[in-house]
């Protein structure tokens, strides 16, 4: 039995080249069917991601199973690129090393931001494709099936993807929410239409808001965004007005000073009768004088306190690094342990069958001399026998199974062979 | 077996579920929150079963003591924790209840010892109306001061731009506000109610005849103060729209709150004719033993 894996991720090498090697669903299907054509014997999965694209083979003999040399020339033929384009970026590992790295990205402890939870969603899904194109087989059905096993036990017994680490996640996720019970009656009002604001915008919609106003001294960009979240588009001379009707603001714009300013909050302020304001600042100078933020009733948070809260998440997940690691370890060695046992599963196999013979031949000798004996009598007798083979495999069969823990037992194996002259 | 229920019983229950929530600060687990719920839950149970056969054995209303008045009190104010632990499962919300709930029962052991209100008194309508909406608006002070804290919590953590505590969730302010303003309104509108059924009560016993308090009794003032500012933070969030926002509904509530632990303090050091004096056997404590309501005493309830 032979695990390999062969493929980039974002340690080895640039996004350019990561995004040539990349597969789409669609060509993840056909990498399949073209690797089941030119590898009969083996098993493979195509996993690819913004952050890794990688090829998984296994086989029951190393005959059948492509070198990393193949598979990275498959690559290469499969996407038209020259493999000396693409070699240096590729990386390999083999054996118990690729059932522990799998491991390691189904736990998104590989991930370029660690904990990041969709990397569970995206194994799941090369795993099924490869299922749907039959390209799966037992060994990569039991590491796939095992990993996602790894990857929920991580989650469940570590916080590791609990903390969120981008700015707009957490500005949404850890602050928002902790003001606003819900967001589809509250109006959001974005100042600018930069690409923070469209991404904080999504988290928000995601937690249920629907009124969306969109203010940009570009009327056009303004109109552009807002369409694009079903918001409606405010000119630029509205925007005391808007602050005054906002629950929430996120302001992005490039302006070199403040647009809001203290003395002009106080206007706003009064008219807003001190209802709760959530304003998030991520422009760069700030858009709002920070003064805003001693109001009553304003929850003022600018790109530096977002990235403290940020980095403190970042030093959170990291302490939870070790207690994920010792998961995949200990999920790595039970998993090659139950793989190696199984290795040994056709001796067993035979060593029982033989043994089992030997126990019916003496069991049927035995009852042709005693016809008389009653039913209980003969029962209590195969019973004895039964009894008798188990006790005297169990040493033998404990000393496999602790043998395997370390690897398949070849000599082990070898020896029975020769010991209980079991023929293949 | 209902008989070897105990105040220990649901005491007990009420304080595993306090250490609970208190673990909560320390470390995680899975099993907590299921814990949780299991302990409340039994506490609640206990409590119930207690309460019912008190009522069943001694034949008169759960208010027709200081001492039930106050365990009924604690187990609405229980039964409330369930129904919010339950709609904020993350929210550490009993770190702020369950103190006032065992608070409640201590109260009501320290009143064990007295008698109980009259039958002939304890069973008028009047008497019972006035018991019933006097507990309903303490709890539901309670139930305010609880939000009004956590309000206040919150928004100091996120004006400080803090993330949350390891095991210290609270609720969005939102709610909470929502809850600081239903609060004080509840709590108003039963105060309002329990205080003139006690002064109908008070006319009618004035006009049978029967014994009354006199209106400079302590209970009866610090009740009308208590009430007084209730109304008058209900007008003022009426008439100042900035007072129904945020902190200030929080204030106004943490404020009720130390009006109702004056009153509770008056109540409790000055002599006054809502408090029984004479003294009956300790095993009230236990439900087994039948509790003597007939017997004719003076006083009203609450």
């Amino acid at each position: 039995m032979k695990f390999q894996m062969s493929g980039c991720s974002h340690h080895t090498a640039p996004v350019d080249v990561r995004g040539r090697l990349a597969f789409d669903p669609q060509q993840a299907r056909q990498a399949l069917s073209a690797l089941r054509k030119r590898f009969p014997g083996a098993e493979a999965v195509v996993l690819s991601t913004c952050n890794r694209v990688e090829i998984y083979t296994a086989a029951d003999t190393p005959a059948t199973m492509p070198s990393h040399q193949q598979v990275a020339e498959f690559l290469a033929d499969f996407h038209g690129l020259r493999l000396t384009d693409i070699f240096e970026d590729l990386f390999e590992r083999t054996g118990e090393d690729v059932v522990r790295h799998l491991f390691h990205v189904a736990a998104s402890l590989d991930s370029m931001v660690v904990g990041e939870p969709h990397i569970v969603a995206q194994i799941k899904q090369a795993y099924d494709i490869s299922c749907e194109r039959e390209s799966n087989g037992p060994l990569t059905n039991q590491v796939f099936q095992a990993a996602l096993r790894v990857a929920k036990r991580v989650a469940n017994e570590t916080s590791l993807n609990e903390k969120r680490v981008s700015i707009p996640s957490i500005a949404v996720a850890d602050f928002a929410t902790q003001i606003f019970e819900r967001f589809d009656d509250k109006r959001v009002l974005v100042i600018g239409a930069g690409e923070m604001a469209d991404e904080t915008l999504r988290y928000l919609v995601d937690e249920g808001a629907r009124r969306v106003v969109v203010l940009n001294r570009n009327f056009a960009k303004a109109e552009q965004l807002a369409a694009q979240w079903n918001g409606e588009a405010a000119p630029w001379t509205r925007l005391e007005q808007c602050l005054t009707e906002a629950d929430l603001v996120v302001s992005t714009t490039a302006a070199g000073e403040p647009i809001v300013t203290r003395a002009a909050f106080d206007r706003i302020e009064v008219a807003r009768y001190q209802r709760p304001l959530f304003i998030l600042d991520l422009a760069v100078p700030r858009d709002f004088d920070p003064a805003i933020g001693e109001c009553l009733g304003v929850y003022l948070y600018s790109l530096d306190d977002l990235r403290a809260a940020c980095d403190r998440n970042r030093q959170e997940r990291e302490k939870q690094w070790p207690a994920a690691l010792r998961i995949v370890d200990q999920e790595t060695a039970r998993f090659m342990a139950d793989l190696n046992h199984r290795a040994t599963g056709p001796i067993i196999k035979r060593l029982k069958q033989g043994w089992q013979q030997v126990k019916e031949d003496e069991l049927r000798r035995l009852h042709n001399k005693l016809p008389d004996l009653s039913d209980p009598v003969r029962q209590e007798i195969d019973q004895s026998f039964d009894r008798l083979i188990n006790k005297l495999l169990h040493p033998p069969l404990e000393s496999l199974r602790d043998e395997s823990e370390h690897g398949i037992p070849h000599a082990l194996l070898e020896a029975f062979k020769r010991l209980f002259q079991l023929k293949d | 077996m209902l008989a070897g229920i105990s105040i220990l019983c649901f005491a007990a229950s009420y304080s595993v579920a306090l250490a609970l929530e208190v673990s909560r600060l320390l470390f995680r687990s899975r099993l907590r929150g299921a814990l949780l719920l299991g302990f409340v839950g039994a506490g609640l149970l206990a409590h119930t079963l207690f309460l019912a056969h008190r009522a069943a054995t001694g034949g008169a209303t759960p208010l027709s003591s200081e001492f039930d008045w106050y365990l009924v009190a604690a187990w609405v104010l229980a039964a409330t924790y369930l129904y919010l632990t339950i709609y904020h499962s993350g929210a550490a919300i009993g770190l702020f209840i369950l103190p006032l709930v065992l608070a409640l029962v201590a109260v009501a052991e320290f009143f064990a010892s007295q008698t109980p209100f009259a039958q002939n008194r304890a069973s008028q309508v009047w008497g019972a109306i006035h018991g019933v909406f006097l507990m309903l608006a303490t709890v539901a002070v309670l139930v305010g001061f609880v939000a009004g804290v956590m309000y206040l919590l919150q928004a100091r953590r996120l004006k400080h731009k803090q993330l949350p505590a390891q095991g210290l969730r609270l609720p969005n302010l939102e709610w909470l506000q929502q809850l600081n303003t239903r609060a004080i309104v509840v709590s108003a509108i039963m105060l309002l109610a329990g205080f003139f059924s006690g002064v109908i009560l008070n006319l009618v016993n004035q006009r049978r005849e029967i014994d009354h308090f006199p209106w400079t009794d302590p209970v009866v003032w610090t009740s009308g103060l208590l009430l007084a500012w209730l109304v008058g933070a209900a007008m003022f969030g009426v008439a100042y729209r900035p007072a129904r926002q945020g902190r200030k509904v929080a204030y106004l509530t943490v404020a009720t709150f130390l009006f109702l632990v004056l009153a509770i303090g008056l109540r409790l050091l000055l002599p006054s004719k809502h408090t029984p004096d004479r003294p009956i056997t300790a095993q009230i404590k236990s439900a087994q033993v039948s509790f003597p309501l007939a017997a004719p005493r003076p006083g009203g309830l609450g």
